[in-house]
């Protein structure tokens, strides 16, 4: 595996040289292995998009860098465009920024903008699309006549089409009923498996972030608190409940069983595994206090 | 109890040039005053079209909804309506109307028509009831999701409504916000004896209620106490609902042979069954 984004000190204020100057980001470094999931978490108001928004060249760090595949993105200003399409941003509710007058112009446009001719652009349309789960009878209609869930499923595929290298999402699944979650934790999974991907996740939700991810920002208060293995984060319930975070409620119940004055361990993270080790000792372990 | 909302046999449909599509199908509910249902669903399942319907928004196609004995359809009780049962909706920025907290709440009162004394009465009492009254000096959108949605409900209840419908009110706010909201609602519930529907997909809300109903394809699949619901996982999975993990697990147990209660969801309690089904089998 190969560091695809480093951070690297990263700091950034708002509104320097005003009463209102606050520093949302500080000093923050970490970097992601090409392939990695890695989930984002931290309250509202920690610095969390603020972060993100610096991986494509949204935002300009007021410190410190962001290397994407060894170089730092701002080193010629000129081409952030490039580094636009190699990183690419997902936003909350991506469904309300649709806006062109067919599925097939809207999920175009990206790949259009980046300058691609209209057989490529065609290609990755239909490409993306059996991603996603779009039919492909619906690329003439209007983006406005779907469900909410196929409006989001074809925001998202708008994204894909451009085949970033790095894909952020900010709360992907927010809104959507189980169903609806899954399929996009689906296709979250098939686009960095297809494309060799690199993926981050925005999310409150712990429970999916114990099935998606690899390993786990941890802000709060603009500062980065923990960046470790999803395990290893969850394991440390204290220090998260310090903050203000939930674990999944799973390891919750294990936590209470704890304070009960039982021995059970701290890495369960799922249903799966907490049904395995329960069912595991009564086949004649022992559940001692 | 008597009922402040019956709906008798409605069937809504939405038709747009050549497709009409039924949502809500021969459906029938009464609600009781004073009490606090939780109508569960997943998307499209017609829960939205059915909030919308209990206010009058919406109008049945068929079937009847009374509310405190005056029928929706009828034009001239259509305020009268509209006052006895106020809607919340799910994104608290289309709700907001102000650019001051207090002035947002007083929006309501004004158009009915209040003197000034009354309306400031109402706006102080209606943000002291959902813990917003220290910030009623402040600008909206410097506030977090689940304080704007607070900020929604007092602009309800200074109207003085008997119900409150509440169309997923916490889709789009933080874990913090959600908990904000529903204490808030249980609160009114209990202390001020408003009639409560709350509408979600989230289980975990419905625990503290009174009854929970399960929609699916515009109909009524299950009724009951939450503790009765939510026994009958296989049910809520057919729903496309989301089941806690806690119930999850508490399930999965039982499948395996394991002898444990399935109807509980709250981490402590989950606890305690796992605690007593697995430490009493070792002594």
């Amino acid at each position: 595996m190969s560091k695809i984004l480093e951070v690297k000190g990263l700091t950034h204020t708002y509104g320097g040289n005003t009463p209102f100057v606050n520093d949302a980001v500080k000093n923050v470094s970490f970097d992601i292995e090409n392939g990695e999931i890695i989930g984002i978490i931290g309250h509202t108001g920690s610095g969390k998009s603020t972060l993100v928004q610096h991986l494509n060249g949204l935002l300009k760090p007021t410190d410190g860098n962001i290397l994407l595949e060894g170089k730092d993105i701002w080193d010629e200003p000129k081409k952030i465009r490039e580094v636009r399409s190699k990183v690419g941003l997902v936003f909350q509710y991506p469904e309300y920024q649709l806006f062109e007058e067919t599925v097939y112009k809207d999920i175009a446009f990206g790949p259009k903008n980046m300058g691609l001719d209209g057989d490529e652009i065609d290609k990755r349309v239909k490409e993306i699309i059996g991603l996603v789960g779009i039919k492909e009878e619906y690329l003439e209609r209007s983006p406005f006549d779907l469900s909410g869930g196929e409006k989001r499923r074809v925001a998202i595929a708008g994204v894909m089409a451009m085949r970033p290298k790095i894909i952020v999402f900010d709360e992907p699944v927010a809104g959507l009923d189980p169903r609806g979650r899954n399929d996009i934790v689906k296709i979250i999974k098939d686009y960095r498996d297809t494309y060799n991907a690199t993926v981050l996740i925005i999310s409150h939700n712990m429970e999916d972030m114990a099935l998606l991810a690899d390993k786990l920002v941890v802000m709060n208060k603009g500062n980065l608190e923990m960046f470790d293995t999803t395990e290893n984060v969850f394991s440390n319930a204290g220090k998260l409940k310090s903050i203000g975070l939930n674990v999944p409620m799973i390891t919750e119940v294990f936590f209470e069983l704890k304070k009960m004055g039982l021995k059970v361990p701290d890495n369960i993270l799922t249903v799966e595994s907490a049904v395995d080790y329960l069912l595991s000792l009564k086949k004649g372990g022992v559940l001692n206090a | 109890m008597d009922n402040i909302i019956e709906v008798k046999n409605v069937t809504f449909e939405y038709s747009d040039f050549d497709r009409s599509k039924t949502v809500i199908n021969d459906f029938s509910i009464d609600i009781k005053r004073g009490s606090f249902t939780c109508i569960l669903g997943h998307n499209g399942s017609g829960k939205s079209t059915l909030a919308k319907l209990l206010n009058g928004l919406y109008k049945p196609v068929k079937g009847d909804i009374l509310v405190d004995g005056m029928n929706t359809k009828d034009e001239t009780t259509e305020i009268a309506i509209k006052r006895r049962v106020g809607m919340v909706f799910q994104n608290p920025d289309n709700q907001l109307v102000a650019s001051i907290v207090e002035e947002d709440v007083a929006f309501g009162p004004e158009n009915l028509g209040l003197s000034p004394d009354e309306i400031r009465k109402r706006v102080d009492e209606s943000l002291k009831s959902v813990g917003m009254y220290e910030l009623r000096k402040s600008t909206p959108h410097h506030l977090s999701g689940g304080q704007k949605q607070r900020i929604a409900i007092a602009g309800i209840l200074a109207m003085r409504p008997q119900c409150i419908v509440l169309d997923e009110p916490t889709a789009m706010l933080d874990p913090k916000g959600r908990k904000e909201i529903i204490s808030t609602i249980e609160k009114l519930n209990r202390e001020s004896g408003i009639t409560v529907v709350l509408i979600t997909h989230f289980m975990e809300e419905a625990e503290n209620t009174d009854r929970a109903v399960v929609l699916n394809d515009g109909s009524i699949i299950a009724d009951g106490t939450p503790k009765e619901i939510f026994s009958n996982i296989d049910m809520l999975k057919r729903a496309g609902l989301d089941v806690p993990q806690t119930t999850e697990l508490l399930h999965r147990l039982k499948t395996n042979g394991v002898d444990i209660k399935t109807n509980v969801i709250s981490i402590k309690e989950t606890a305690q069954e796992i605690y007593s089904a697995f430490h009493l089998e070792e002594n």
